[in-house]
């Protein structure tokens, strides 16, 4: 995973690598795609994601969950670590359920962390193995809880941030945010890559 | 043979069973390959009244679906993709009709088992939560189905398909002397398995030298494989091998076909398709071997070879073949066609210069030369193509044509109305395209003028800018027009396109 790339992971076109101060005297990771690829990705209004979901998201996100290219997990990292390196809470990514984990062969959220060098922790668990994706808003909102604590997990009194790739209705984050507040966290924050 | 003739006169009546019955025929014919049990099945079968045969088709053991077979025989696949249940998936393994290697070879370096790629930029390795360890996995192929190391690749080892030696040809075209003896020669190599390169200028009428070589190789009980590296010419072509070939199964395969059924005798394919065979085919064609990708990217010409039997021939087919083409078939078997079936001259491309061209589109305003002869095609109501060097400059310059007239339009590769234009074209609905090089090959348009914008520019190499002069004057009725480069200058591609034009002109009037 720790390769350079040469060509850009999404259009295969040679990357341009230049060499800057920036680069040599911060922490910058090397660019994984191309300049008019990133241009497509259109960024969001909002304070809690990145960006705004359009084609270009849709294509990347088909290509690393769908078609399972885990190496895509690197393109966000640079913002990732600029976002998350000043973070106090403790990060939480939303888990998957260990069938859809076995199926997919691994977890994109986590991934995503560990490409920006994130640290983060794991406390909850998937009750369900649908997804949300395949249920309408009113299936949505009315689901039983999607989440469980990890046996043995330990919830203290203090900020966690939870984290995952694209909020629609926000009923994910709201069930993780509820089990973690009942459970005795202080507060819970959340951060989306992309908002629906 | 008795059985199977026994089982094949039911097999008539009940179209129901026929399937299944048909299945059991094949196999009773190669007895080797099954327990004897099952070849008196199907003798019990035949003997039995017609009302009692649903009975007598309860078997307690596994048969064979013979779509699975059929859909299986000469590919490579990915276990966990096969388009059937895992049930008779396990149990094909189970009877060893499938041969099973691992998706990634480690061994002596890196390389993908299916499409054969063995660039080490082009592999990832990450921690997989289904083998719990450091997994590598192929980027080259991943549009098809992640192929990693904890993944499987099936081979089909078990009964073969059944091929019919019956095809008819339908087909009342006429060849010329140089076309009718173009496809004899390449008939000849076919038969002496010979590898074969036909090198026929723009409208020569290629595609249907193969009609007799493909229908000899069909009737033959041959499996033929029709190859080339853009989805436009398959698209193209399987209409017409459907009208030439109506008895024939012929399939279509490019990225994102339809599921399609039965046994395919005649599979016509892109050149990336071909990363999911194996072995498959007895006679080769790859058509428009010059194309981009396929020059471009030696992992699909290695899977042109590892798509066919080991020594069945490979047909090449192309107006521009490269350097390398040409030496390497030279010495071998190769037909050349100086003509045009309808028997007059290739059009010779015209230079005009238009300095700073792209300044002027900048600002807003189209080059006085090529307003010009835009706006004489539109009052002489010619079809035209303007071919761009680039997308962007294509997108500057969209609407200051479309002030000209506004049904101007503009096509490129990712657009994903690109069909319905050129049709829009060849209908007479819009006056003229402007396209990038993606139209530069496989379309026909009647009466089409061409300019070329930037000719200078490095992607109109010599090739591209012949196959865009074929373009025009393809129609006997309209075997003339004009084909002008526009340029910043002369390139050494530019002439040697003009040359070679020249010359095949010169090479096929002499005589």
């Amino acid at each position: 995973m720790n390769k350079m790339e040469t060509l850009c992971l999404l259009c295969s076109q040679p990357l341009q690598s230049v060499i800057s101060w920036k680069l040599l005297l911060t922490k910058q990771f090397q660019p994984t795609i191309c300049e008019r690829c990133s241009a497509k990705f259109e960024y969001s209004s909002t304070a809690s994601a990145f960006y705004q979901y359009n084609d270009a998201m849709k294509d990347y996100l088909h290509q690393y969950k769908f078609l399972q290219d885990v190496a895509l997990a690197k393109v966000f990292r640079q913002k990732l670590y600029a976002r998350f390196k000043h973070e106090k809470a403790t990060i939480i990514p939303i888990p998957m359920h260990p069938l859809k984990l076995r199926e997919r062969t691994f977890s994109h959220m986590e991934e995503l962390l560990k490409a920006a060098h994130i640290p983060f922790i794991q406390l909850l668990e998937k009750t369900t193995a649908e997804t949300q994706s395949s249920k309408n808003r009113e299936q949505r909102i009315q689901a039983a809880p999607l989440f469980r604590l990890m046996d043995g997990a330990h919830v203290e009194h203090k900020e966690y941030l939870l984290f995952d790739d694209i909020k629609t209705t926000g009923t994910t984050l709201q069930h993780a945010t509820e089990l973690l507040l009942k459970a005795g966290a202080k507060n819970v924050k959340s951060f989306t890559l992309i908002n629906g | 043979m008795r059985i199977a003739d026994k089982v094949m006169n039911i097999a008539d009546k009940s179209s129901r069973i026929a399937d299944k019955v048909m299945n059991i025929a094949d196999k009773s014919s190669r007895i080797a390959d099954i327990p004897m049990n099952i070849a008196d099945k199907s003798t019990e079968i035949a003997d039995k009244p017609q009302n009692e045969r649903s009975n007598a088709m309860k078997y307690k053991g596994w048969l064979l679906p013979p779509a699975l077979r059929d859909f299986h025989e000469g590919r490579i696949w990915l276990k966990e993709h096969a388009p059937f249940q895992m049930e008779d998936i396990e149990k094909a393994i189970h009877h060893k009709y499938f041969h099973i290697i691992e998706g990634i070879q480690k061994e002596p370096h890196l390389r993908c088992n299916r499409c054969h790629n063995d660039d080490p930029q082009q592999f990832t390795t990450f921690d997989c939560s289904k083998c719990q360890q450091p997994c590598v996995y192929c980027r080259h192929c991943l549009n098809m189905g992640r192929v990693s190391s904890c993944t499987q690749l099936m081979t089909w080892t078990g009964p073969r398909a059944i091929r019919t030696r019956k095809h008819a040809l339908k087909w009342a075209g006429q060849f010329t002397v140089l076309q009718e003896q173009a496809a004899n020669e390449m008939l000849e190599s076919v038969k002496a398995q010979r590898s074969h390169l036909i090198h026929a200028v723009c409208g020569a009428g290629k595609t249907e030298l193969l009609f007799p070589t493909v229908h000899y190789a069909l009737e033959q009980g041959l499996r033929v494989c029709i190859a080339t590296p853009r989805t436009d010419v398959v698209l193209e072509l399987y209409p017409r091998f459907q009208a030439v070939f109506p008895q024939t199964v012929i399939h279509a395969l490019y990225g994102g076909s339809p599921k399609q059924e039965g046994y395919a005798q005649l599979v016509l394919a892109t050149t990336h398709q071909l990363y999911r065979f194996e072995r498959a085919f007895d006679v080769m064609i790859v058509d428009e071997a010059d194309a981009f990708p396929y020059t471009f990217d030696e992992t699909l010409q290695s899977a042109v070879q590892k798509a066919k039997a080991e020594n069945a021939p490979i047909l090449v087919v192309t107006a521009t073949p490269s350097h390398k083409l040409l030496t390497q078939y030279q010495q071998e078997s190769y037909s050349f066609i100086p003509k045009r079936y309808h028997n007059r001259p290739l059009p010779v491309p015209r230079f005009h210069s238009l300095w700073n061209y792209e300044k002027s589109l900048k600002r807003g305003k189209i080059p006085r030369k090529l307003k010009q002869w835009t706006e004489e095609r539109l009052a002489r109501k010619e079809p035209f193509l303007l071919f761009f060097p680039k997308v962007e400059l294509m997108k500057i310059a969209t609407p200051l044509f479309q002030q000209l007239d506004g049904s101007i339009m503009a096509v490129h590769a990712e657009d994903p109305e690109r069909k319905e234009k050129v049709l829009k074209l060849r209908q007479e609905e819009v006056p003229g395209l402007l396209t990038t090089t993606i139209l530069e090959r496989g379309i026909t348009i009647k009466n089409v003028q061409v300019a070329v914008i930037g000719a200078e520019s490095t992607i109109f190499t010599s090739s591209a800018l012949i196959q865009i002069a074929g373009r025009v004057g393809r129609n006997a009725d309209f075997a003339d027009g004009d084909v002008v480069f526009f340029h910043h200058g002369i390139t050494i591609e530019m002439d040697d396109a003009r040359t070679k034009i020249l010359n095949y002109n010169k090479k096929g009037f002499s005589q």
